[in-house]
């Protein structure tokens, strides 16, 4: 930590108030223009929709009717545990595989990560069918744990692959004196490595919430009954033919994009503690 | 000076040799083999699973585009075995060609675009700022927001002529500007669209690599009366080398194989100019119901990702064992 | 802790969440008997509200005994076909469905179809045939028998603001000199003349230009139904289109207008005359009282003629039970007349009962759709009858797409924009 402040305290020698405000003006002012997008969208949503009988300028009256009136309660029961399912199993999945990623140095390994390059680089799009044509097969199309399975394949390449570049800045003295004191190599794994690695875990549990969040592509697809809807899903259902409900879609938008925000929120503090990039550079 | 010299010294070593996040005190990388042998069956096991999903989920549908590539048939019915047809018939296609070199300018602007965007703010952001904690995780926003919802927002303010932005660009007196109806100005748009989607991401990155140089580089610098361009080009700059070139990498591979920002905006058009070729393939696919040839876009856009990736990745490695 | 308890434990705690998310499965899993439900999938052609009455139609069947009552599904528009194509490959589709306009025939084409043939030999004897507003049955027609049988048609109407049109001091144009004429005087207000689209997801664009043509007696095929765009009546009809452009009549961000842009420029009045839907009115609902659907115009050399889609309802190879299937289609045919009375739907209704009904007498613009529009509408195939699987590669396909935005630049000589869309069109129905 303490090395940490110094850094940030030496890299700008010379700094004083007015050079604090004058940085702070220029950040406010990219922020305030970056985000506009993000208020329009939230403007939008207080905004009568298309259909709307309203006539005044803002009205609460999407929200109200999404939580009342369509399934919104059960899409976001649904994204949320598919998201939270898709975490816990990439993390649980990635950690081991990246452990012997990071650790083990033969030449199958290297074919491994070079593997996971590769396989990442077919656009979802033409992958969808073929995929879905196999869940069908095995029963798992149209359910919620069919759909967990295809964003934790998806997740694989760039999870394993975080999780191997943050256990690389973990020395391996620790668990050779681990070895010695007689711990089975599965057991250093998780008493040293993975206790050490709450930054690299959350690195990789953030990129698995947003890939399973985010995603509607697959969703799509996959997901035709009502009641396994996520919230992408859902957010179709005010697409007609010619024409857009926008009242409930962007009332639906809000509510997509308040989990992830406020996981940012909560775990931001874990980044900057030289997680990633760090250890990547190491990759 | 002489302490000066040893903590530079020592810092740089440290840093070169990819210390990290370690920090002081903790010995460099691990050497070569010193893993005990009977740890072999555990790390297959460790490693299983992950290969099932990888192969599942990643290989199997390749080897099925493969296929699909090969033969004349539907989403249905595989059809008749045809060879490179297809791929011959894709490489002469005017759109193909127009759609790579969208794809190569899309990639190009989208990977530095956000790149410059995200080490400015990512230096900004290293320094005391008020707020600064409210700021990095505002700043995250644009890449955590659905896009579903980020083109909705972006379309609205862009797409008639009574929208905010051209109504904005109106009275600045530079005229009508269609920024999804002209070509060129709806290429920019998409661009834009990207680098703004993507900016966050780079941020991160460079933020946790800046935040793991040793902090006695710097003091050592600043002692050797180094303005702060020089440290930042000669110092900064080349010990973030790795985690920008990975954060290259990564870039890359989203903005080659993005249909959904592009898709969602323009629909590909107008009159194709935004159409990068994970967008053709998939209108080819499913506007023009010609799977053969659909997949075998997408099957030439892997490869040259994946050649392109792989060069880049093993100069990388180079690089290190230098 | 050793390893085999970790695993256990990970998968416990991952699947404890999804499985208090995960509800029943949808599909079926039985190995297929007469009596499983019968699988009914819609799409959204209207509001949500729309879906719901579909819904409880559907549950409102009483299947003849031996046979399983029915179930509804509704598949967004988004990507429908992939989710189509996809479940038919895994044998997971429906037993009947809507769909697009040529789905049908794409499917008909890939064996996935059973012909409606013997149904519409029932429908003979018992008179219901007779219900069907005349050749329209035919238009499903192929080379293997009746691919589907029609439920809805999806017009596509000259739409005028009335009030937009008194502002300028123009009258309802009735043909292309006076739809110039209005224009140009429409454009003297601030309002664009003619109004579509051709952004991400909106065929209206190329829907218009294809009835700007067989307005003129032209099309895109000839009467054999080989692809034949670069005749003398389409170039006189793309002239036209092009001298729009050019004189500003048609916005130039049209281009990328997705259709709720098209429907927000209606609404707040900046758009005067243009093809759109049937369902305009309800779209643009801010100037709803102030639209009017104009009288088909009359083209160049006199001609009358205007562009449908005919929506049908089609039955699949893999069903419980094709007597199954056939029953339940006639019942859903036999209560479609709900949506029209409720109000609940845009497209334009085939069955002469429905026209003939109260609730449907009640709408103007839907009286002029079908006395005006409807008898001298015809679909791609104009000039000929066969509609055919490549049909559907036309219309959503690309070189259609940018042979709409080609014109609507308003910068292209149109005999070559033609000659490009030709060999495009031989492309897709190769």
């Amino acid at each position: 930590m303490t090395s940490l402040e110094g850094a940030r305290l030496s890299a700008h020698p010379e700094r004083g108030t007015r050079g604090r405000w004058g940085r702070f003006a220029a950040i406010l002012a990219f922020t305030a223009i970056a985000l506009i997008p993000i208020y329009v969208t939230l403007f939008l949503s207080v905004r009568p929709g298309t259909f709307s009988a309203a006539t005044s300028f803002l009205t609460f009256e999407n929200f109200t009717n999404i939580f009342a009136n369509t399934g919104v309660l059960t899409w976001l029961g649904n994204s949320l545990g598919v998201t939270l399912a898709t975490v816990l199993i990439s993390v649980a999945v990635a950690a081991p595989a990246g452990y012997v990623l990071s650790r083990a140095r033969s030449k199958a390994v290297s074919a491994y990560s070079l593997l996971l390059f590769i396989v990442q680089s077919l656009p979802i799009i033409t992958a969808i069918v073929p995929l879905f044509v196999l869940f069908a097969k095995l029963g798992l199309a149209d359910n919620l744990i069919g759909i967990v399975i295809v964003y934790v394949g998806s997740t694989m390449s760039v999870a394993t692959w975080m999780m191997a570049a943050y256990f690389d800045s973990i020395p391996r003295a620790l668990e050779e004196a681990s070895w010695m004191d007689g711990c089975s190599v599965f057991g250093s794994f998780l008493r040293i490595v993975l206790r050490n690695s709450l930054p690299g875990i959350l690195s990789t549990a953030i990129f698995a919430f947003l890939l399973a969040w985010n995603d509607y592509l697959v969703a799509l697809v996959f997901l035709k009954s009502s009641e396994v809807f996520t919230l992408p899903v859902g957010l179709q259902s005010f697409f007609q033919q010619n024409a857009t409900d926008w009242g409930p879609v962007m009332a639906v938008s809000v509510v997509m994009l308040l989990p992830p925000a406020l996981v940012f929120a909560v775990l931001n503090k874990y980044f900057s503690v030289g997680g990633i990039g760090g250890s990547l550079a190491g990759r | 000076m002489t302490m000066s010299s040893t903590s530079l010294a020592t810092g740089l070593r440290r840093a070169l040799s990819g210390a990290g996040a370690a920090g002081p005190g903790r010995p460099p990388l691990q050497t070569r083999n010193t893993r005990p042998s009977r740890g072999a069956a555990t790390m297959l096991a460790l490693v299983a699973p992950s290969v099932v999903l990888l192969v599942l989920i990643n290989a199997y549908p390749l080897v099925v585009a493969a296929s699909q590539s090969l033969h004349k048939g539907s989403l249905i019915i595989t059809g008749q075995f045809t060879g490179l047809e297809n791929y011959t018939d894709v490489l002469t296609r005017p759109a193909f060609w127009k759609a790579a070199w969208f794809t190569v300018v899309f990639t190009l602007v989208g990977v530095f675009g956000s790149w410059l965007v995200g080490l400015g703010l990512a230096l900004l952001l290293r320094t005391k700022i008020p707020a600064g904690g409210f700021f990095k995780v505002v700043l995250m926003l644009p890449w955590v927001v659905p896009i579903v919802v980020s083109s909705t927002a972006w379309n609205w303010l862009v797409a008639t002529p009574d929208s905010p932005v051209p109504r904005l660009a109106r009275s600045l007196g530079l005229g009508d500007l269609l920024f999804l109806a002209d070509p060129t100005l709806a290429a920019i748009t998409v661009c834009v669209f990207k680098v703004w989607v993507s900016f966050p991401f780079m941020m991160l990155m460079i933020s946790a690599a800046l935040a793991s140089v040793d902090h006695n580089v710097y003091e050592a610098a600043d002692m050797d009366g180094a303005t702060k361009w020089q440290t930042f080009t000669r110092i900064t700059l080349p010990m973030i080398r790795r985690s920008t070139y990975i954060s290259w990498i990564l870039m890359t591979i989203f903005c080659v194989n993005d249909f959904p920002t592009i898709y969602l905006l323009t629909g590909g058009g107008p009159v194709n100019a935004t159409s990068s070729l994970v967008v053709l393939a998939y209108r080819t696919v499913f506007q023009d119901f010609q799977t053969g040839p659909g997949v075998a876009i997408a099957f030439l856009m892997t490869l040259a990702l994946v050649v392109i990736s792989t060069v880049l990745y093993r100069q990388i490695r180079k690089g290190e064992t230098a | 802790m050793n390893r085999r308890a970790f695993l256990g434990i990970a998968a416990a705690a991952a699947s404890a969440p999804a499985l208090a998310a995960c509800t029943v499965s949808g599909s079926s899993n039985s190995s297929g008997g007469a009596s499983d439900p019968i699988k009914f999938w819609d799409q959204p052609w209207g509001s949500p509200a729309y879906n719901d009455l579909a819904k409880k139609v559907t549950d409102g069947y009483q299947p003849p005994a031996g046979t399983g009552k029915a179930s509804y599904q509704v598949i967004p528009w988004n990507n429908f076909y992939q989710t189509y194509a996809s479940a038919i490959a895994s044998g997971t589709g429906p037993a009947v469905s809507t769909g697009g306009g040529f789905q049908p025939f794409q499917f008909a084409a890939q064996g996935a179809i059973a012909y409606a043939d013997d149904l519409l030999e029932t429908w003979k004897k018992d008179g219901f045939y007779d219900d069907f507003l005349p050749g329209l049955l035919d238009a499903n027609k192929t080379d293997n028998g009746y691919a589907g049988v029609p439920w809805q048609l999806d017009a596509r109407i000259l739409w005028v603001n009335q009030k937009l049109l008194e502002k300028a001091g123009v009258e309802a144009p009735t043909d292309l000199d006076s739809l110039l004429a209005a224009g140009r005087a429409l454009k003297k207000i601030g309002v664009f003349g003619f109004g579509t689209g051709t952004g991400a997801g909106n065929n209206l664009g190329s829907h218009t230009m294809v009835a700007m043509m067989i307005m003129n007696g032209g099309g895109l095929f000839d009467p054999d139904g080989k692809p034949d765009c670069v005749t003398d009546r389409n170039i006189e009809s793309m002239d036209f289109i092009r001298q729009l452009a050019r004189e500003g009549i048609i916005d130039p961000a049209c281009i990328s207008y997705t259709t709720d842009n098209l429907n927000a420029q209606w609404a707040s009045g900046k758009v005067a005359t243009g093809f759109h839907t049937a369902g305009l009115q309800s779209q643009a609902a801010a100037v709803k009282d102030d639209l009017v659907v104009n009288s088909p115009l009359a083209g160049p050399h006199g001609d009358k003629a205007a562009l449908h889609f005919v929506n049908s309802v089609m039955m699949y190879a893999k069903t419980p039970s094709q007597q199954a299937s056939e029953a339940f289609l006639t019942y859903y045919l036999k209560n479609i007349h709900q949506y029209w009375d409720a109000a609940l739907i845009n497209g334009v209704p085939v069955l002469k009962s429905i026209t003939a009904s109260d609730a449907f007498t009640k709408n103007p613009a839907q009286v002029k759709i079908v006395k005006e529009y409807t008898p001298i509408s015809t679909t791609y195939a104009a000039r000929g009858t066969k509609l055919t699987a490549g049909l559907a590669a036309v219309d959503g396909g690309q070189a259609l797409t940018q042979f709409a935005q080609t014109m609507l630049q308003g910068k292209t000589d149109s005999k070559a924009a033609l000659t490009t869309l030709q060999s495009g069109i031989e492309e897709a129905v190769k």
